[in-house]
């Protein structure tokens, strides 16, 4: 499409003026052809004539009586021209004594240019001729005996050429004129096809103007879908509106989750403010009731920084935000988050082991970083028997990135509930409950921050045994 | 009447909890997870379950299941922060038999409390009469023969429990059950002083008792 001019932003008027584009030069390339074969063939017949011609002139030169064999032109019998409109032009020699007979319209000054074809085309006087030389011709008149010396003739015959042109302009005109007729017979007969077999194209932006948010089907009729030139659209609309679709639901669903975990917290605190005024009480318990509104609220708010954090997490992995990173060690960075758990764990009389391998670069912002490391460390410790021991282990993975484990030797997570610990809101498996504030959106944010950054969360727990995390996150993070 | 909650969320429950005790006078239980709610529904016996659907162990539709399963007619509420309809049906289908989304209002709450209560002991109206006794379980006042009395909390929540169920034999076992919670010490000897106290109040001025010991089997509330 690059010829298409920036007007021209249509394929039917792109397709229609190559159409007539290409028709009018097949019309024209006819014409030149016809009118060129038309002149060819005239001017051959043409050829014919003057040859017949001149052949008559020859024959008019007689021999005299005697035996010397002088000659003489006999023109009582000359035939007519060869367009008897206009007069032709001729002139004989004869090998012994010259001139012999010219035309009465014979120019003055007339020079026969010496070599060339037999037939040759020229313009004297603004006429154009087409003339004959014919050399060494016998003079057909014979006589007998031996004292007999035969001649032999040159002749020059021309004759105009006014009656071939008109011939071969007429022929032009004519084919002009039934190309004309033809391409008003052939260019709607392409425009219709055009048109027709752009139908499709229409039937189908049809059809997807009708999907919306309510209707994510393409309903394509039999006869679009077998079209091989819009396979590969069709194929791939299908394809991005089941991704669309995909994301709508999911957006739809995150909303949904939100607006109900919200309802919690708010009938916590509407249940309190309630409670309160249900009946008088003495005033010193108002401050009390006041102070428990004020803790619902807080946890309301926790909730609702935690849904942020998610949705910029998750709006991050998709790509809607970018940052200046700067290159930090990932070691270092778990070994603060170690330190920022160091009260949990000490209250939970866990014991925290950090194997390194030393300083392991990572463009990142180190808060992303702390966030993942710091849930992690809080479910592994919370999990953790009494006396405990949690191990993060930071080595290099076998792709070329970093590996991260975390594991705890706690009660493990059952396997039903295993695949579904990463869902936000998820809160299937008590034990797993109030380890982020009681949401269950913090290993939702690990996984969607993980994945920010291009890596890659999995779980593996026995019952009993205890949980390990791994997180893997690429040598080069894709952005 | 005895009440379990079975809610995950503590301070929600609480605040219902505080809610039913102060203004029902009834006596009120809490679960904080399915499990627990479970095995207090089938250890104890309660008049209504209000039952959250989003629990830790056990979610809410399985405890109802179980409860239904094992015949128990107690009445159930849901709790439930979903109210899309298809979630109601499949919730009144499971056997509950009324349901309040979050956020509620606690005096909604009670009153449907009350009234599944009501229908659980039989009787829709909120007047209960036996003889010329009448009990209006709303404001919690009590009438005999027209003339009000003035009962204290556990002597009103006595004469109700026996006024739902008017000449049935009702041993101090179920009472003990039915007007305390968990985690009370119960010692039968209470319910016979509330008994004296309701008896010497209630037939102050009248010919005949309403109140009749069954020696050995517990007490009748009949003219």
């Amino acid at each position: 499409m690059a010829g298409l001019g920036r007007g021209h932003n249509s394929i039917k008027s792109w397709l229609i003026l190559v159409v007539v584009l290409s028709q009018t030069l097949l019309a024209l390339g006819l014409l030149v052809i016809g009118i060129l074969f038309t002149h060819r063939q005239l001017r051959s017949t043409l050829d014919g004539h003057i040859q017949a011609h001149a052949m008559s002139v020859a024959a008019l030169v007689r021999y005299t009586e005697d035996a010397t064999g002088n000659v003489y032109f006999d023109d009582s019998l000359m035939p007519p021209s060869v367009d008897p409109s206009r007069p032709d032009w001729y002139a004989v020699w004869t090998e012994r004594s010259g001139l012999l007979t010219r035309s009465a319209n014979w120019p003055a000054g007339f020079e026969i240019p010496p070599n060339g074809p037999d037939h040759w085309s020229f313009t004297w006087a603004n006429i154009r001729y087409r003339g004959l030389r014919l050399f060494r011709v016998p003079v057909l008149d014979r006589e007998e005996g031996s004292a007999f010396h035969p001649q032999t003739l040159t002749i020059v015959y021309a004759s105009p050429t006014a009656r071939l042109d008109q011939q071969v302009k007429h022929s032009g005109f004519y084919i002009a004129l039934s190309s004309l007729l033809l391409l008003a017979v052939t260019i709607p007969l392409a425009l219709w096809g055009i048109r027709r077999g752009l139908l499709p194209l229409q039937e189908l932006a049809g059809k997807a103007a009708l999907v919306s948010s309510h209707n994510w089907e393409l309903q394509l009729p039999e006869e679009i879908q077998q079209i091989e030139e819009l396979r590969p659209l069709t194929d791939s609309m299908s394809t991005m509106l089941e991704r669309l679709r995909h994301s709508f639901d999911q957006q739809g669903e995150f909303l949904g989750n939100t607006a109900h975990e919200l309802k919690t917290p708010v009938a916590m605190l509407k249940s309190t403010l309630q409670s309160l005024l249900q009946r008088p009480r003495p005033l010193e318990e108002y401050p009390a009731g006041i102070e428990r509104s004020l803790e619902d609220l807080d946890r309301l708010e926790q909730l609702l920084q935690w849904i942020l954090r998610l949705a910029r997490a998750e709006q991050w992995a998709r790509g809607a935000l970018r940052r200046d990173l700067e290159i930090i060690d990932l070691t270092a960075t778990c070994e603060d988050a170690i330190e920022r758990m160091r009260a949990l764990a000490e209250s939970h009389n866990t014991t925290v082991h950090l194997s390194r391998n030393g300083p392991m670069l990572f463009r990142a912002d180190p808060e992303d970083l702390q966030l993942i490391w710091t849930n992690l460390l809080q479910n592994a410790i919370r999990y953790s028997p009494e006396g405990g021991s949690v191990a993060v282990v930071v080595s290099w993975g076998s792709g070329g990135g970093a590996q991260i484990i975390f594991e705890d030797h706690g009660a493990g997570i059952a396997p039903d509930h295993l695949p579904h610990i990463f869902e936000r809101f998820y809160r299937g498996d008590p034990s797993r409950n109030r380890a982020t504030g009681g949401f269950g959106l913090g290993l939702a944010i690990v996984k969607a921050l993980v994945e920010a950054y291009g890596g890659s969360i999995t779980a593996d727990s026995t019952p009993g045994k205890g949980t390990r995390m791994t997180v893997v996150l690429p040598a080069v993070p894709k952005f | 009447m005895r009440v379990l909650i079975i809610e995950d969320e503590p301070r929600l429950a609480e605040n219902v909890a505080r809610s039913l005790r102060e203004s029902a006078g009834y006596a009120v239980d809490i679960a904080n997870d399915g499990r627990e709610g479970l095995f207090m529904a089938e250890s104890n016996e309660y008049d209504a379950v209000l039952l959250d659907l989003m629990l830790p162990h056990i979610g809410g539709l399985q405890v109802l299941h179980h409860i239904r399963g094992a015949g128990q007619r107690t009445p159930v509420l849901i709790m439930t922060v979903r109210e899309e309809k298809e979630s109601v049906v499949a919730l009144l289908n499971a056997g509950a038999d009324d349901y309040l989304t979050k956020p509620f209002d606690l005096g909604e709450l009670l009153a449907r409390t009350k009234a599944l209560i009501r229908r659980g002991k039989g009787h829709p109206s909120p007047l209960l009469a036996v003889g010329d006794l009448e009990l209006n379980t709303v404001d919690r006042s009590v009438r005999r023969g027209g003339r009000p009395i003035g009962l204290t909390a556990m002597e009103y929540r006595v004469l109700e429990y026996l006024a739902y169920r008017p000449r049935a034999v009702v041993s101090k076992t179920e009472l003990l059950e039915h007007l305390y919670d968990y985690n009370w010490e119960k010692f039968s000897n209470v319910i016979e002083v509330y008994i004296s106290g309701l008896r010497r109040k209630l037939d102050d001025g009248s010919t005949h008792q309403l109140i009749h010991t069954l020696r050995g089997q517990g007490y009748i509330l009949q003219d």
